[in-house]
């Protein structure tokens, strides 16, 4: 609380001396920060909020502890409101995903934006590759594509929610190409990959991390990645704009935010600690190990991401026949 | 032999003084883990995997598995005892393990479950150590119209878990149904009964309303009695807080079932330990002699679910140890800690690292023992809390669950919800109405309905693909004899006069 007494006093050196403040007026946690994340132990963004914590411990980066904080549900609602709720609270900060951009375009009872909220910083984008069973008769995304044109929704992709990134995909393969493939929605990613590696569906947009050993031993084979350059780890396998489909590549982004109404000083604070912390090795080795594209931005740039993110996402969801509420 | 090579260089890591250490740490926190409720095991192993970072993955394995398995062991202490689940697997020992506490067979209730748990869970072990890959290529050919029938053959089983009357039975079992769907629908993103709130959207978590239709539900019937002067009976001695014989030839079906259901069930990705131990404690009901007595305190009915939950843990690391696929939430995580030690869980995991892979298959036999010499002689000890006034266990239960509610989601929201499922759990119960058929049908309908959907969507809309599959098949026509059966006491009635003829 001491934070908000000192906050006018704060805003008006700031402003006098241009971030040369001296280190008594700056922001400084003195009682353990929250991470809140959406998902439960075990989800993609725990896992992430768990490895930056570490890292950040690591290269004794905060002066404080961090806790993980799980708000689970309603994809990222639950989340959403609770950080809402803390509104110019100095000591919370969150993960958010694509779905925090989606989830309120969709649904009239997720109605905090990232426009409520405060965004401090994009850390990664998540790479996605295409994947059939490696004795699939498609070599090339094309043959897929052809596959569908001429028997139009009797291909089936595996995947996750409506929203989530795989459909969106889909979404715009099929409006770019005219072929046609149902979807069938699974809610673990191991259901989903057992359907693929089980011949119930034929084929399924991942994570590479994920299919990674799938691939490797020869179990899966990936057609085409959509990432704007070749993975190292996939060298030999085209992107999409190389296999001919020019459409635009849809990231799956993930990073830090704040509660609404974060003091300039603490928004400083943290954008400086999560840049730090991603350049720390044990930072750089979670996003090798785990196939991420490293994407550090500042507070403003992160803003305008997901505000055009959001842009994409409204016509292609609109696009996609799902009823918009925002 | 490549499995007694691998096996024997896995207890040549299991048996190091370290890792010895480090798996009785596990199992030890496990069991704690696994008494609380609320808490659960994938947050435990979450918070506890920055400790591990430095131990090296074989160690680090074996800890975390025995977190993981652990917390199934204990997960009965409190179903048993004060009526409410420590896991989502427990719930459904309430049935009969908190009945034979009531009778003062706590302790013989307790023992059973962690003899079954021993049997059921060193079944699991050997099945994954010899059939692994195997029994993957079986699990990847279940899809989803086989979960349709799974979860069709589990509701099945409502007419035999309705107690007196199957309309009443029925109409809990709607409740539960249309429980199960608040929330946000995965195909469409349309929430459902979700009132404006966005708090359900992500749906009511299974622990709440069972922790509120048993726990709660349970303290404010004994109010309403009056029960205030009465404490359930504990014998004293060491003799009478253990299973007697008669109890545990029992359970020798129970053993056996809880063992094949619980394992089969856990290789399957879309099924959980909470579905493996309803399965079987409905089998165990089908083909008992003495259905009617289930609910009442028969000891097979905690050592069929508590073996199937503990055999599900073998089945579970299946697909995690031979396709690098979670089954779940804690083995989503244990998962993540394979990755970030840099041991890559996946189909050459076994060649890649053989030390990590039967390393981690030989501490869960010692694990197992562990658990037992540690669990048995917790039992009278565990016993004497029925010796505690009521003023004092009623608040104690009242906040027990209510921490549980919160930790499980951090929603102030979820401990309203409980007081409304206790409240709910309170009134069925003045009125006659049996609450396991709700529990059942929210825990299989979700999962019936999006299986049912998947199959649609699978096959353009014809509702062959449920029939025409073998397995689901099959499983369909077990649901459709279950449903038949309560006309079988008059087939049985005339078979035995035939055989008495003719004997």
């Amino acid at each position: 609380m001491r934070a908000r007494m000192i906050m006018p006093t704060c805003l008006a050196l700031t402003a006098a001396v241009a971030f040369a403040s001296p280190a008594w007026a700056e922001f400084k946690p003195t009682r353990p920060l929250e991470l809140v994340v959406h998902s439960g132990p075990g989800g993609g963004n725990d896992i992430l909020g768990r490895a930056l914590i570490a890292a950040i411990n690591d290269a004794k980066l905060s002066p404080v502890r961090i806790q993980i904080n799980n708000k689970v549900g309603g994809g990222g609602a639950s989340a959403a409101a609770y950080l809402a709720e803390k509104k110019g609270d100095p000591n919370v900060i969150g993960v958010f995903t694509s779905v925090w951009v989606t989830n309120p375009l969709a649904q009239a009872e997720a109605n905090v934006t990232m426009r409520d909220l405060t965004p401090i910083s994009l850390l990664v984008l998540e790479p996605a590759v295409l994947v059939v069973r490696a004795d699939s008769p498609f070599k090339t995304i094309n043959d897929v594509i052809e596959a569908a044109k001429a028997k139009p929704g009797t291909l089936k992709q595996s995947g996750g929610s409506v929203l989530a990134r795989d459909a969106v995909v889909r979404q715009v393969l099929m409006s770019k190409t005219g072929a046609r493939w149902s979807f069938i929605s699974f809610p673990s990613g191991g259901e989903r990959i057992s359907a693929l590696l089980g011949g119930h569906v034929d084929m399924m947009v991942i994570e590479p991390a994920e299919a990674g050993e799938l691939i490797r031993s020869g179990k899966l084979r990936a057609l085409v990645q959509f990432t704007e350059e070749r993975l190292d780890e996939f060298k030999d396998v085209p992107t999409l704009k190389e296999a001919g489909i020019d459409v635009p590549n849809v990231p799956q982004p993930r990073g830090i935010l704040g509660p609404p109404d974060m003091a300039p000083d603490v928004l400083k604070y943290y954008e400086d600690l999560i840049d730090k912390a991603s350049k720390s090795p044990g930072w750089q080795k979670f996003v090798r190990d785990n196939l991420l594209q490293s994407k550090v931005m500042n507070a403003k740039d992160t803003s305008a991401f997901l505000n055009e993110h959001e842009k994409e996402m409204r016509d292609i969801l609109s696009g996609a026949g799902v009823k918009l509420v925002r | 032999m490549d499995v007694i090579n691998g096996l024997a260089q896995g207890f040549g890591v299991a048996l190091m003084p370290a890792n010895l250490m480090w798996c009785f740490i596990g199992c030890f926190l496990g069991t704690i883990v696994g008494i609380l409720p609320g808490l659960g095991p994938a947050a435990t192993i979450a918070m506890l995997l920055p400790l591990t970072y430095g131990m090296g993955p074989a160690s680090g394995i074996i800890m975390l598995a025995g977190i993981y398995y652990g917390a199934k062991y204990g997960g009965s202490t409190t179903s048993i005892l004060l009526n409410m689940p420590g896991e989502s697997s427990s719930v459904v020992t309430c049935l009969d393990g908190y009945q034979m506490a009531r009778r003062g067979r706590a302790g013989a209730a307790l023992g059973i479950a962690a003899i079954a748990s021993f049997i059921a869970g060193s079944f699991g072990i050997v099945a994954l150590t010899l059939v692994a890959p195997p029994i993957a290529a079986f699990a990847l050919s279940f899809s989803s119209p086989e979960y349709f029938a799974l979860m069709f053959l589990g509701l099945a089983l409502v007419v035999l878990l309705s107690g007196e009357s199957l309309l009443k039975g029925l109409m809990s079992l709607l409740v539960g149904l249309w429980l199960t769907s608040i929330g946000t629908d995965l195909f469409t993103t349309q929430s459902r009964f979700t009132f404006g709130q966005s708090s359900l959207l992500g749906g009511v978590d299974f622990m709440i309303v069972a922790i509120g239709v048993f726990a709660i539900a349970e303290v404010l019937s004994s109010i309403k009695d009056r029960e205030e002067t009465q404490v359930l009976p504990v014998p004293r001695g060491l003799r009478n807080l253990l299973p007697n014989w008669a109890e545990l030839k029992a359970c020798r079906f129970a053993f056996f079932n809880g063992s094949i259901t619980g394992f089969i069930i856990g290789v399957l990705p879309g099924a959980g330990s909470s579905i493996a131990s309803f399965i079987s404690y409905g089998i165990e009901k089908s083909v008992s002699k003495h259905p009617e007595k289930f609910g009442t305190g028969v000891p097979e009915g905690v050592a069929a679910p508590e073996g199937a939950n503990n055999a599900d843990t073998g089945g579970a690391l299946v697909p995690l140890l031979t396709l690098g696929i979670p089954g779940g939430g804690t083995t989503a995580i244990l998962l993540s800690a394979l990755v970030l030690w840099g041991v890559k869980p996946g189909p050459l995991m076994m060649q890649d690292s053989p030390d990590v892979f039967w390393g981690l298959v030989a501490s869960l036999y010692i694990g197992n023992v562990m658990l037992l010499v540690l669990n048995l002689p917790l039992v009278p000890l565990f016993a004497q809390i029925l010796r505690i006034p009521v003023f004092v266990l009623h608040p104690l239960i009242f906040g027990i669950a209510i921490i549980g509610a919160y930790s499980v989601s951090g929603n102030l929201f979820d401990i309203g919800l409980l007081a409304a499922f206790g409240l709910l759990g309170f009134i069925m119960s003045q009125l006659k109405y049996p609450v396991s058929p709700l529990i059942l049908g929210f825990v299989l309908g979700d999962a019936m309905e999006r299986a049912l959907r998947q199959s649609l969507i699978m096959s353009q809309g014809e509702l062959s693909i449920l029939f025409s599959r073998p397995i689901s098949a099959v499983m369909l026509a077990i649901a459709v004899l279950i449903l038949l059966s309560p006309l079988l006491p008059r087939f049985r009635q005339m078979k035995q006069q035939a055989i008495s003829e003719n004997g």
